[in-house]
């Protein structure tokens, strides 16, 4: 299987084996699993000219025209083509098997039922070195020690391209294989883009995978991107996102961006989100979610399941059901068994175990997150000053400060920030 | 429309919140320019002073000039594209000319960890610690926190020791110097043709414009997320950063030229070096550069092996970050470790005189600017790249004096060298 690296550069010969040129680049239109190679970019002594890969046939050594040079018309490439040299060659791809981001050194042609096509991006080791021509000596060295070396092979259908070539941001390929990967995969690789690509990103995402993406981007990114995308779709990813993650990426925003953004969600979430601002970013009321699931005593246990089945609430919102009087003030909780198994006209205050474990909206997270650990809690409920439930936290929002320091640190490209 | 109208809205907010903007993009230029007055700064430059009094002030002045025009092309760079310096080098020209460019930044970098741990050693010695104690022991420490623990935290304890070089500045006035001469040795452009004034001169353009500064200016402006917009604000910042570098030489030099130049004292200790600071803090002086000096050093130390990691496995698309293990990230791990190992063990045989060593290293800084700076004209200036931001006629040829300076140095040390003038 051939190398790009390996037919670039090679001599053109007209049928006489006049030498026309030697071939520039290969383009392809990047549609369909493996794209076909198309056109020919040769480089001549009067300038670039392209023509029709089919007008080209492959010798031992070199390409030869079918015709001669004068008489092989002019090819044009249109927009969509991509050069695989130029706009493929030393740039940033997205292995969306892998969901990392990587750089193409070589890209693997093969020839497949007449015709070359683009199998996969070569981005190991092996065509670093078949780029300044020193693989068949790395392998001989290689040989000796008893290793071969590894190859670095992506399918390119697995590939995702990045780059943006040109002034302002054209992405040739909709972001559909990202799409499919789970959000943090996603919040992994946009954290290595630029940020007009971000923008894009987000843009392109639908709402629900876009807000789970930004929920695990990193703080500090988040903020950047909620600046670059346009009022209008940050306002409804913020919707989409749990109030209690909304509100602290608008925490980090400045305070005439954050308004505006309130501003244009919905009433409904942005009272949410509102609420939530106003406490202390480090305190239980900083980081709980004003989400959660409250029964009034009176229900009885099939009434409440019923509730249930109509409010459908998140997963994590139903470890544990909360009991509330007319005032919404806690009285005590419930599991999900306790409910199931009770005899369906049981009222729900004598369900449930009125001895909850609680805190204040002014209680340290760090507290908080000590005490969900000691009792092996999913969720500690938060209580204002008279005793009102006001919202929950759960185990997924303190996960990272029960973790050992480090564990969530990522990657930066400088240390400075 | 909708995009018309969201940015008139959006200029309209840039106007307002002009000087909180200012305030929260300013800071890497301003980083760059106190991680650049490192070891091999403040060694060199005392030693400019000492042994050529105020002759090469001018060549100071020119060194500040470059490094202001080309700090500021690859700020730029970083706004516009959103990408690092290894990146656009690698994307623009290719596998062999990225091996080039990183193994001059590894080679300039390498020597910049030696000159670091140096100081260290240098530093402690003042205060009486043994070398084969407080290298490893700082190549040790320095490997576990950034490891374990926050570089953020260190960056900023070791920020605070720097305070101790405001001394020079406050000496400058301090010890009255002949600002006639001063502003004589600014603007008459002279330099003996000896080797030892090629080496002294060679390592002040070195140190001045060291490349690493480049790279890290660069991926500070793409890491902060700052665009085209924002770039306005992030300008002024940058070339703060590249004026305080230039300014703090100019006061290390004009204290040492006035202080050791006329007693003869020839600097090849930090002993010697301190005495700079000896009409200011009289016994205290000892304390007070070997403070600064260990601060500065210690801080280089660190940041020096992580940014040429970065920068070597972001041109070659392999897999970084501190956060990952020796088997996720073998070539960043290994690189990061290595630097520093290979850093310490230079500094720790026991007959390598470490002013001295110090001084070479920046010398090979100076050496390898010229290949640096050719790969960032090129890229500045392209309009393909960078559009209507390209270089104008100004900064390329502010950049290509600057390079021409340097290669002109650099052959002339080289040549005199081999000929043995």
């Amino acid at each position: 299987m051939p190398y790009l690296s390996e037919i670039q550069h090679r001599r053109v010969i007209e049928p006489s084996g006049n030498e026309v040129g030697k071939l520039a680049d290969v383009a392809v239109v990047p549609q369909g699993q493996f794209p076909a190679a198309q056109w020919a970019i040769l480089a001549t002594p009067n300038g670039e000219k392209v023509v029709r890969w089919a007008d080209l046939a492959q010798e031992i050594g070199h390409f030869r025209l079918r015709a001669r040079l004068e008489s092989t018309p002019d090819a044009h490439l249109p927009p969509e083509a991509l050069r695989l040299a130029r706009d493929l060659l030393d740039k940033q791809i997205v292995d969306t098997h892998g969901a990392k981001v990587v750089r193409v050194n070589d890209l693997q042609l093969a020839e497949h039922e007449g015709q070359l096509r683009l199998v996969g991006a070569d981005v190991g080791l092996r065509g670093l070195l078949r780029r300044v021509g020193a693989e068949t000596m790395a392998e001989r060295v290689a040989g000796l020690a008893g290793r071969r070396l590894p190859r670095g092979i992506i399918p390119w259908h697995l590939v995702e391209r990045l780059e943006t070539t040109g002034a302002p941001v054209r992405l040739t390929v909709p972001h559909g294989k990202l799409a499919l990967l789970h959000p943090a995969d996603i919040a992994d690789i946009v954290e290595e883009m630029t940020a007009d690509e971000r923008v894009a990103v987000f843009q392109q995402l639908d709402l629900e995978t876009a807000a789970e993406t930004m929920a695990e981007v990193e703080p500090e990114m988040q903020a950047a991107i909620v600046s670059d995308l346009p009022e209008e779709r940050a306002a409804d990813i913020l919707e989409e996102m749990d109030p209690d993650e909304a509100a602290d990426l608008l925490q980090d925003l400045p305070e005439e961006r954050r308004e505006e953004l309130v501003e244009l969600m919905e009433k409904e979430e942005a009272q949410d989100v509102e609420e939530l601002l106003t406490f202390p970013e480090d305190s239980a009321g900083g980081i709980m979610t004003s989400d959660f699931v409250a029964l009034p005593g009176g229900l009885s246990a099939a009434q409440a399941i019923d509730e249930l089945r109509t409010r459908k609430p998140d997963p994590e919102l139903t470890y544990y059901l909360y009991v509330i009087d007319g005032e919404g003030k806690l009285e005590g909780v419930l599991s999900l068994r306790d409910l199931v198994v009770a005899a369906p006209e049981t009222k729900v205050i004598e369900i449930m175990d009125p001895h909850v474990l609680k805190v204040d909206a002014e209680t340290p997270k760090e507290e908080v997150a000590a005490l969900i650990a000691k009792y092996d809690l999913l969720a500690l409920p938060v209580v204002s000053a008279r005793g009102k439930l006001m919202g929950t936290v759960t185990i997924d929002d303190v996960v990272e400060l029960m973790l050992p320091r480090g564990w969530k640190k990522r990657s930066l490209r400088s240390i400075a920030r | 429309m909708i995009r018309t109208a969201s940015a008139v809205r959006r200029r309209a907010r840039v106007r307002r919140a002009t000087i909180l903007a200012f305030l929260a993009v300013m800071g890497p230029g301003i980083i760059t320019g106190f991680a650049g007055n490192d070891a091999g700064g403040v060694t060199t430059y005392t030693a400019v002073g000492a042994h050529y009094g105020y002759a090469l002030l001018w060549l100071l002045l020119l060194s500040t000039a470059g490094l202001v025009v080309i700090q500021e092309m690859c700020a730029r760079m970083g706004a516009v594209t959103g990408k690092g310096l290894s990146d656009l080098i690698r994307e623009r020209f290719g596998v062999r000319w990225t091996i080039v460019a990183m193994v001059a930044l590894l080679v300039a970098n390498g020597s910049n960890v030696v000159a670091e741990f140096a100081g260290v050693a240098a530093s402690l010695e003042l205060l009486g610690v043994q070398r084969i104690v407080s290298v490893p022991a700082a190549a040790i420490a320095i490997w576990v926190l950034v490891v374990f623990f926050s570089y953020r935290v260190v960056e900023r304890a070791l920020f605070v020791l720097l305070l101790a070089f405001v001394a020079y500045p406050a000496s400058a006035f301090i010890v009255r110097p002949d600002w006639d001469a001063v502003l004589r040795g600014l603007a008459v452009p002279e330099l003996s043709p000896g080797q030892a004034a090629l080496i002294a001169a060679l390592a002040l353009v070195g140190t001045t414009i060291t490349p690493y500064m480049q790279f890290y200016i660069q991926a500070s402006i793409v890491d902060k997320g700052i665009d085209r917009e924002l770039y306005r604000f992030a300008r002024i910042d940058v070339y703060l950063g590249a004026l305080l570098t230039g300014l703090n030489g100019f006061f290390i030099v004009v204290v040492a030229g006035a202080v050791l130049f006329p007693a003869h004292v020839l600097v090849n200790s930090a002993a010697d070096a301190a005495q700079a600071l000896g009409p200011l803090a009289g016994d205290q002086a000892k304390l007070l550069f070997g403070v600064g000096l260990f601060g500065a050093s210690l801080l280089a130390a660190t940041i020096m092996p992580l940014s040429t990691s970065y920068a070597i496995c972001e041109a070659f698309g392999w897999e970084s970050g501190i956060s990952k293990d020796f088997r996720e990230a073998p070539v960043f791990m290994g690189l990061f470790t290595l630097l520093l190992v290979l850093g310490a063990i230079v500094v720790l045989s026991p007959s390598v005189p470490l002013i001295p060593l110090i001084l070479v290293s920046q010398n090979v800084n100076g050496l390898l600017l010229p290949i640096v700076l050719v790969f960032i004209l090129r890229l500045a200036g392209d309009r393909g790249l960078m559009g209507d931001q390209a270089n104008g006629r100004v900064s390329q040829i502010v950049g290509i004096g600057t390079a021409v300076m340097a290669s002109a140095l650099s052959i002339g040390l080289v040549a005199v060298t081999v000929l043995g003038l």
